[in-house]
């Protein structure tokens, strides 16, 4: 759990930006703390060795003014000391002596150290810690004055300065952090209302999601989405559907044999009860059709290729079928027509031969009794075509592009095919890189066919 | 007692007449909307069972045309389509009542007849008069408490007189309702049956209203 939750933050977009934001915001803040504690501290020591040298001319100039009373004056200078303890007044020790470096006048703390020592800056060790002293000459020459501070309480009031300097920075941090927070949940927002969107989908639900208030990033993301969610919702509207038409067709055979059964039960006639007992195994024949043709639909409908595939003698092919598809009594015989050389294509005898069958089924259930049905295979052009041609009264033109929908029926009333039959020729015709076509014929009548644009195999002599 | 049958299918359409036959009703088969229209503009019929998905013209397109022009004939729908959406349509669009497929036979006559009596302006489910007593649902005829053999054209035309108590019947009225499209009708068949009628419930019961036709006589 602890593990999924981690991994959930690590992919989270906003758990990163704020991460990367704040640790950029962090190393900004602490350099500019240190920088800034750094200055303060260094220029803290600027100040206080200014003080030095101001302090010290002070001296030279109080020392020439009373050559005649050092002691009195020792004595006044010892009254206005600092105090230890105020932090930016460390105490000034001096020792004031004459050109040769003999000592005149010394504060009582200040460190003993020969008055001789060149003008300028200098770090000594006094009393086992670091003194800052500064040795200056008058003018005129005929003095040395030499001031110094301890350098642990100069620190102290340098880090005091630095440390005030550095703590706003400190203290604005957590503030920084929280702001950068709501401003990072403030421009996500509408990723999680997009979220919130697309987590409201459901298959009763597959409305395209608002673009308006989306983000110019997510715009692709959500044009993407709304392209998926309406291919969603036209497949799932066709598998509804195929679904309430598969329904209705096993419905309808299902209510003749329920009704002509109750009708058998019911008459006192005999004659009425055997034609109700016919039109029982009539109504079972149907749904038997419908069955098998939704089985083979639904075998042919997730094959990506042929399950088997071999050379075809298309001639040979329609006369198998033609042997074995009986003619109702009161028809003319059934017509094979071969036009051109022997003609092969490579495809699965099985599937073809159901598609002969499909569409000889067509042409018997939906001509008149005397119309002339064939079956041809033709070469023409470098097109090979298979299919069968009747002289009926064809088929309305609005109906032909709709003829291998799914379940679709013929307007004409009568029909009791499972409205499959073509359908499932066009897919074979798919599985064999062919065309179905159906067209009313200019001279009369209807054809229906596979066309292969090309013949897919070579063609053998005498084959 | 005529009635108007439009079903598409052909198997069940066989059936759907099969039934209503056996329930004493002359049935005219008619397979797509257009029929349906001009059957309905044609002819007067006492029911019509009407199935949705149909060539032509939808079942509800001539349903709305019917009663456009003001028909007060009693429809039930007979459809594969089951949804509540569907039944509101068609009950909307001026069904008196709705079946789905598969359906029971026994119950299509049930509603017929619920249909016919409430259309009759009666609710109680048998017709009387004179003491002859017609039960539709058996289809028994008693006279004084004492069953009365009929054939099944002399039990149509009992029901059509009864059910058209207060007024004249014609002779092409009662013709239309004992044969359906392409029977043979005999040139006298309506008086022969009408003897036969007298004979079994009594002279008096059908009386002849001179150059129009027949009514049920005064109640003894």
């Amino acid at each position: 759990m602890r593990h999924s939750l981690q991994s959930v933050r690590l992919q989270s977009l906003r758990w990163r930006l704020l991460r990367t934001v704040c640790v950029a915001s962090l190393c900004g803040l602490a350099l500019t703390a240190t920088m800034s504690y750094w200055q303060a501290q260094h220029e803290a020591e600027e100040l206080m060795d200014g003080h030095l040298a101001q302090s010290a001319r002070l001296l030279l100039a109080l020392v020439r003014d009373n050559e005649e009373h050092l002691g009195d004056l020792a004595t006044r200078l010892a009254t206005v000391r600092s105090d230890e303890q105020n932090l930016y007044e460390p105490p000034l020790e001096f020792q004031i002596g004459g050109v040769e470096g003999a000592l005149l006048l010394r504060s009582e703390h200040a460190p003993r150290v020969e008055l001789s020592a060149p003008a300028g800056y200098t770090v000594i060790e006094h009393d086992g810690q670091p003194w800052r002293i500064l040795n200056l000459v008058a003018g005129s020459g005929d003095y040395r004055v030499q001031v110094g501070q301890s350098i642990v309480l100069r620190d102290r009031a340098a880090l005091e300065v630095a440390v005030q300097s550095v703590l706003p920075i400190a203290l604005m941090s957590p503030l920084l952090l929280l702001l950068l927070y709501y401003s990072v949940r403030r421009g996500l927002k509408p990723l999680d209302d997009l979220t919130a969107d697309v987590a409201a989908r459901s298959p009763d639900n597959l409305m395209p999601l608002a673009a308006r208030h989306v983000p110019t990033e997510a715009q692709p993301l959500v044009v993407a989405l709304n392209r998926l969610l309406f291919r969603l919702r036209a497949t799932l509207d066709n598998e509804r559907r195929f679904t309430a038409d598969a329904a209705h067709e096993l419905r309808t055979p299902l209510a003749v044999v329920r009704i002509q059964a109750q009708v058998a039960q019911l008459t006192a006639d005999s004659a009425d009860r055997q034609h109700a007992l016919d039109q029982i195994v009539a109504g079972t024949d149907r749904a038997t059709r419908v069955v098998d043709q939704l089985l083979r639909l639904a075998r042919l409908d997730p094959l990506a290729q042929l399950p088997t595939s071999s050379e075809i003698d298309l001639a040979a092919l329609a006369r198998r079928v033609l042997a074995a598809t009986p003619v109702p009594e009161k028809r003319p015989g059934l017509l094979l027509q071969t036009r051109g050389k022997p003609l092969a294509v490579s495809g699965d005898a099985e599937l073809l031969e159901i598609v002969l069958r499909n569409l000889l089924d067509n042409a018997l259930r939906h001509t008149p009794e005397a119309a002339r049905i064939t079956v041809f295979v033709r070469r023409e052009n470098d097109e090979l075509a298979l299919g069968v041609a009747d002289d009926g009264p064809g088929v309305a033109a609005d109906e032909l592009p709709r003829l291998a929908e799914r379940f679709h029926r013929g307007s004409e009333a009568g029909s009791d095919g499972s409205g499959l039959g073509l359908a499932i020729a066009q897919r074979i015709a798919e599985l064999h890189g062919a065309r179905f076509e159906a067209e009313n014929l200019a001279a009369g009548g209807f054809e229906a066919r596979l066309r292969w644009p090309r013949p897919p195999v070579t063609l053998r002599q005498g084959g | 007692m005529r009635v108007l049958l439009v079903e598409d299918d052909a198997l069940l359409g066989d059936g759907v007449r099969a039934g209503l036959k056996l329930g004493g009703y002359t049935v005219d088969w008619v397979r797509d909307g257009e029929a349906a229209r001009l059957a309905l503009l044609d002819h007067a019929y006492q029911a019509c069972v009407l199935d949705l998905g149909l060539p032509k013209r939808g079942g509800l397109s001539v349903l709305q045309e019917l009663r456009a022009r003001g028909s007060q004939l009693p429809v039930l729908i007979l459809t594969a389509r089951d949804s509540s959406a569907d039944k509101i349509a068609g009950l909307d669009a001026g069904a008196d009542d709705y079946l789905t497929k598969p359906f029971d036979l026994p119950e299509l006559q049930a509603r017929l007849r619920a249909l016919l009596r409430r259309a009759g302006g009666t609710a109680t489910p048998t017709l009387e008069h004179a003491g002859v007593v017609l039960d539709p649902a058996s289809k028994r005829v008693t006279r004084d408490g004492e069953a009365v053999n009929l054939s099944a054209r002399e039990y149509t035309l009992l029901l059509d007189l009864l059910r058209h108590k207060n007024h004249i019947r014609t002779r092409s009225q009662l013709e239309e309702s004992l044969y359906s499209w392409g029977e043979e009708t005999g040139s006298n068949t309506v008086e022969v049956y009408i003897h036969h009628l007298r004979k079994k419930l009594g002279a008096d019961f059908i009386r002849t209203v001179r150059g129009l036709g027949y009514q049920l006589g005064d109640p003894a």
